[in-house]
């Protein structure tokens, strides 16, 4: 029975994509006679059934080989575009991670969106985006993973786009899709320019061409062509993964629907970083690549996580460290460290829903997202501070959970051979664990202010997601340990980390809770605070260069197009004109001059005959 | 019998003159119409896709003196375009609202001009060619002339003007080469065969009047200040015929009379047509991003899809070949979606003014089915996967890449910005927040949106299915490459040196 489970389990995908055909169907047409709620059950459900069914998969395959299924797609004038599927233990349990998550965050949806119409659209999205993902989690090819990419920023584009009639959701909108689309195109490039070197898109193929002494001949040979082609496959893990400097659309993307959000922080970012670590044989190709992606890393998990510091905005406060801490995932493929870059997303994708969930309770009764004007909820709000704690210590190396035993790996596979990097994750560690507990002190710390005088706790579709998650997330090192993928125990490096965890927390308890300290708190070098508040300037850097760039050469193309290409059509056809009504004038209207006009023309046709032929 | 999709809408040009009740005229001439797709259905089943060369030939002399035949057939290419012509011959038809004013006329000339761009698709004669190029020609100078916008007798004159020196141009050149063979005969094989006695210079010089000719009609840039203003001006279904078939006469020209007929040459020059693609594709997209008026700005796009079909015809690989050829198919029924998607929110909203426009999506007042096809239709152009347009982007793509790398990922730039002013359409169009105090907008009724639904059913189906959209044309594209590509591994062929 459960070999049947395995050997079906590609029919998981098709389950969602079913949920989201069926819930189109009730924008607008069905809504009106049965409101919108059937369709978010029905997809609810449809995950829930992908759930068991990809969980019994996982059972099923525990300890065989990996299955390799095929797909025939387009065969044409000599290209073979067959979609292989990988079905091992990393996809099935990717999986399972796509579907839990989906599950909690569309139950968490049913409260949530409780008042809202556009239901079907919302979870026909939702549904859209589980099928996408859980088909790149077993496609084995580039190209097709390039393919689910791209379909699933438009996906970004719509769900992001929710609530249309918002200008900042339609800026946030397009900002998503252009950025992610740039990084996919150049990814496309990437994988364009990968076909006449390895003939293959197939990421199992891939690694044993990337294995052949000759491929690795010819790339010491010719280390520029591999740099570039290494940059442009890296460039579509970047805008999926927001980091610097395509990191600004998912700041935006906040203005979504929570339940998006929740979605959003914990594996919809992940795709790129999935496809990052299917690419490691290729960029063992080119250490420059690797270079740059341990470069973009650390920027952004530098970067990111202290900006997050500087946010007011609570759920700005928690897309940034979505960035930072991919910026680590980036650094450990980088540094060839793939299966501790997967233990890192596994753990992430497990947690980071969870403070998201917590803080969707506060935002969705408190009808604010700024932290400033909250606080003093702990005693009103007990299970969503305690769930926000938890998810806090699941993500920061804050011994015994998760984060914890992921980032010591981290440490330790880095080791002080390169002790830069070490202190960057000690940095970015230590600086999420400062943003996580201000967050967590101005919402739930101090006295309750206006905004947060009346708002108690909400009733179940918000607290038993919340709650189910905090579970998970409570048990990760058992469950880590069950399929032996827990790190060993190494006190210096766990000790190093504790520190660093120890004192974020601690400083930023101290800063945000002592009522000595002013509030809002102001830096003494102000250009700095507003530095990294405005998020670099990076909205306002993208219109000097990108759009700038893109919206000037438009508009001379315009000019060129309507004064000289046209002017110059334009031109002959008024210059015809003229003539001819010039000329209208030199006729007399005398049969004479007629007469002698064709004789001379005869004679000047006969003259040239003449001259021709002798 | 190719012919019946040149006598069918002839007869029934004709036939609507007969009947006086505008209804009635409409019906017979989705009848006609109707009966031309499915007999397009049957001539498909019965295409043998593994045959090269030419199926289906029909051949009666007409003027042996003239060395005009009637010399019908169809290969990979010509089915696809006929199948094309007559889906969208359908669409036009079907989206041409009840109300139209002298339906007769309108419908006459709209069914001539289909049995032309079928007569022209499937001729097999340079004489016989030019004459359905010349005769579709009349009828869409009229239609853009009499049931156009404010501005259309200006853009009625220069469609006219500029299609006319087109149609000079190739009948100089088709002349030319039938004179150059030294007797009357302008059937294709006859034709080819002096081409390839020709010299070089002689032949860059015919191929380059031929090129101005079909360049014309494609358009090509800068010989394209036509399209904007044909497009914008004609209603919307005589946008759909000249942006979704007609503009096809060109693209088939430069495959069949360029490509197939000057194959050396046109080897030699592909890198500057190649170039010259590319210049189209950025060109139609930057200046697309400009412009106000959504008409305008899906016409311009038209410009820089164009642009990939030249790519993919100058690079010449099979692979690139069948993706032109695909696009052609693909971009015909993508313009004809969003032409007709546009036509309706003008009809229904009033304005086509980007600056105006907000809020369709709204479910309840705004137009929601239209801008959800909207965003389909879109996204289709700017070459998202799972839908038709990006199988044909992608196959040009792939096949010009390893020959002329550096202009190929300029066309990939090109879809990136295809995708900025599609955004920008979709933003202010269909996002935003509707203005409850005009927002009084006539219901879209069911039979206006079927069009839109059976043509994205198609960019749908033909995106997750590509198999139907390339297998028709993959013998042809095999058989007219004029470049191979290596098949080995770059990193394993230099291996092997020395």
């Amino acid at each position: 029975m459960l070999a049947w489970f395995l050997e079906s389990v590609w029919l998981v995908p098709l389950y969602p994509f079913v949920g989201t055909i069926i819930a189109a169907l009730w924008f607008p047409g069905i809504i009106r006679r049965t409101g919108p709620r059937p369709a978010g059950y029905f997809n609810t459900l449809m995950t829930l059934v992908s759930l068991i069914h990809s969980g019994l998969a996982l059972l099923a395959l525990w300890k065989y080989e990996p299955l390799y299924v095929q797909v025939p797609w387009l065969q044409v004038a000599g290209l073979d575009l067959t979609l292989p599927l990988e079905i091992s233990k990393t996809s099935l349990t990717a999986l399972v991670v796509i579907f839990l998550v989906n599950l909690l965050a569309q139950i968490y949806g049913f409260g949530y969106m409780e008042m809202d119409w556009g239901w079907a659209r919302f979870y026909s999205l939702l549904a859209f985006f589980e099928a996408g993902m859980s088909a790149l989690a077993l496609c084995d090819s580039l190209f097709f993973s390039y393919m689910i990419l791209e379909i699933l920023t438009l996906a970004t584009y719509l769900l992001v786009g929710f609530w249309f009639p918002q200008p900042l959701v339609v800026t946030g909108a397009r900002d998503a899709f252009l950025t992610k689309r740039i990084g996919d195109l150049l990814l496309l490039m990437g994988v364009l320019a990968l076909w006449p070197l390895a003939r293959t898109w197939n990421f199992t193929e891939l690694a044993q061409w990337a294995q052949q002494p000759e491929t690795i001949a010819y790339a010491q040979a010719h280390p520029g062509i591999f740099l570039a082609v290494g940059l442009g496959l890296l460039a579509g893990p970047m805008g999926k993964c927001a980091q610097f400097p395509f990191h600004l659309w998912l700041d935006e993307a906040m203005e979504g629907p929570i339940p998006a959000t929740i979605l959003r922080n914990s594996v919809v970012v992940i795709t790129g970083a999935w496809v990052l670590v299917k690419l490691m044989p290729v960029w063992s190709l080119s250490p420059g690549a690797m270079g740059v992606m341990v470069g973009v890393g650390v920027a952004t998990a530098v970067g990111a996580s202290a900006i997050a510091i500087a946010q007011i905005d609570v759920k700005r406060t928690l897309s940034y460290p979505v960035s930072a801490y991919l910026g680590l995932v980036f650094i450990a493929v980088g540094t060839g460290h793939p299966d501790t870059a997967l233990l890192l997303l596994l753990v992430y994708s497990l947690t980071a829903g969870l403070p998201v969930m917590a803080v969707g309770n506060i935002v969705w009764n408190c009808i604010t997202q700024d932290v400033t004007l909250l606080g003093g909820l702990w005693s009103r709000r007990p299970i969503s501070g305690l769930s926000f704690l938890v998810g806090m210590a699941g993500l920061v190396a804050l011994p015994p959970l998760g984060g914890f035993w992921a980032l010591m790996q981290l440490l330790s596979d880095l080791d002080w051979q390169s002790p830069l990097l070490v202190g960057v994750v000690l940095l970015v560690n230590g600086l999420l664990s400062f943003s996580f507990m201000r967050v967590f002190c101005l919402i739930f710390g101090n006295r309750p202010k206006q905004m947060s005088e009346r708002a108690p706790e909400l009733h179940w579709p918000f607290i038993l997601p919340m709650t189910a998650l905090a579970g998970v997330v409570l048990h990760i090192p058992q469950i880590l340990a069950a399929v032996d993928l827990l790190p060993a125990w190494q006190t210096d490096w766990g000790i190093l980390l504790t520190l660093s965890t120890v004192s974020g927390l601690t400083l930023a308890g101290v800063v945000y809770l002592s009522p000595g300290i002013a509030k809002p708190v102001v830096l003494p070098w102000r250009s700095f605070q507003d530095l990294l508040a405005y998020d670099l300037y990076t909205p306002r850097l993208y219109k000097m260069t990108v759009v700038g760039l893109v919206d000037l050469v438009s508009r001379i193309t315009d000019l060129l197009d309507r004064y000289v290409v046209d002017g110059l059509v334009n031109l002959v056809g008024v210059v015809t004109i003229i003539g001819g009504e010039t000329l209208k004038y030199s006729t007399s209207g005398k049969f004479q001059w007629y007469l002698v006009t064709i004789l001379l023309g005869l004679s000047l046709v006969v003259g040239l005959v003449i001259v021709t032929l002798s | 019998m190719l012919s019946v999709l040149i006598a069918g809408p002839v007869l029934g040009a004709l036939a609507v003159w007969l009947v006086r009740d505008p209804r009635q005229i409409r019906l017979l001439a989705l009848v006609v119409s109707g009966l031309m797709v499915a007999w397009v259905g049957i001539l498909l089943s019965r295409f043998d896709v593994t045959q090269p060369g030419m199926q289906m030939l029909e051949t009666w002399t007409w003027l042996p003196n003239l060395g005009l035949n009637y010399r019908l057939g169809a290969d990979g290419l010509a089915i696809s375009l006929l199948a094309l012509n007559a889906l969208i011959s359908w669409v036009v038809v079907y989206s041409t609202p009840v109300e139209v004013e002298r339906p007769r006329l309108y419908y006459s000339l709209v069914l001539w001009a289909s049995a032309g761009l079928a007569g022209a698709f499937a001729a097999q004669n340079v004489l016989l060619f030019v004459l359905f190029y010349e005769l579709e020609l009349v009828p869409l100078y009229f239609l853009i002339g009499i049931w156009g916008g404010p501005k259309r007798e200006y853009a009625a004159l220069k469609f006219l003007l500029y299609t006319a020196i087109s149609g000079v141009l190739i009948l100089i050149g088709c002349l030319a080469l039938g004179w150059l063979s030294g007797r009357p005969d302008f059937d294709y094989p006859q034709v080819q065969a002096t081409v390839a006695r020709l010299g070089f210079g002689l032949q860059v010089t015919l191929l380059l009047v031929l090129l101005l000719g079909f360049g014309i009609k494609t358009p090509l840039v800068p010989l394209h200040t036509w399209l904007p203003d044909a497009y914008v001006e004609a209603s919307p279904p005589v946008a759909m015929l000249l942006g979704g078939t007609v503009a096809k006469l060109g693209t088939y020209g430069l495959v069949r009379f360029g490509l197939e007929l000057f194959p050396s040459v046109w080897a030699q020059l592909s890198p500057a047509l190649a170039a010259w693609g590319t210049a189209g594709v950025l060109f139609g997209a930057l200046t697309a991003i400009a412009q106000k008026d959504i008409k305008r700005m899906v016409a311009y796009s038209s410009i820089g899809h164009m642009g990939y079909v030249m790519m993919g015809t100058a690079v010449g690989t099979p692979l690139a070949l069948v993706g032109a050829m695909a696009q052609m198919v693909s971009h015909g029924i993508i313009l004809a979606i969003l032409f007709h998607l546009v036509g309706l929110i003008e009809r229904k909203v009033g304005t086509r003014e980007l600056d105006v426009l907000n809020g369709l999506m709204n479910p309840l007042r705004g137009l929601p089915t239209v801008s959800s096809l909207l965003v389909l239709g879109g996204m289709a152009s700017a070459g998202i996967p799972g839908m038709m347009g990006f199988v044909a982007e992608f196959l040009i793509f792939q096949g010009s890449y390893q020959v002329f790398p550096l202009l190929t990922l300029l066309c990939v730039l090109g879809t990136g910005l295809t995708a900025v002013y599609f955004v920008i359409l979709l933003n202010r169009t269909c996002f935003g927040r509707l203005d409850n105090r005009t927002a009084y907008y006539p219901r879209v009724l069911l039979a206006e949106k079927v069009p839109a639904l059976v043509l994205a059913s198609l960019i749908l189906f033909l995106g997750v299915q590509p198999r139907w959209l390339v297998q028709w044309n993959e013998t042809t594209a095999q058989q007219l490459a004029v470049t191979q590509l290596a098949s080995a591994p770059l990193t394993q062929s230099v291996s092997l040196l020395p």
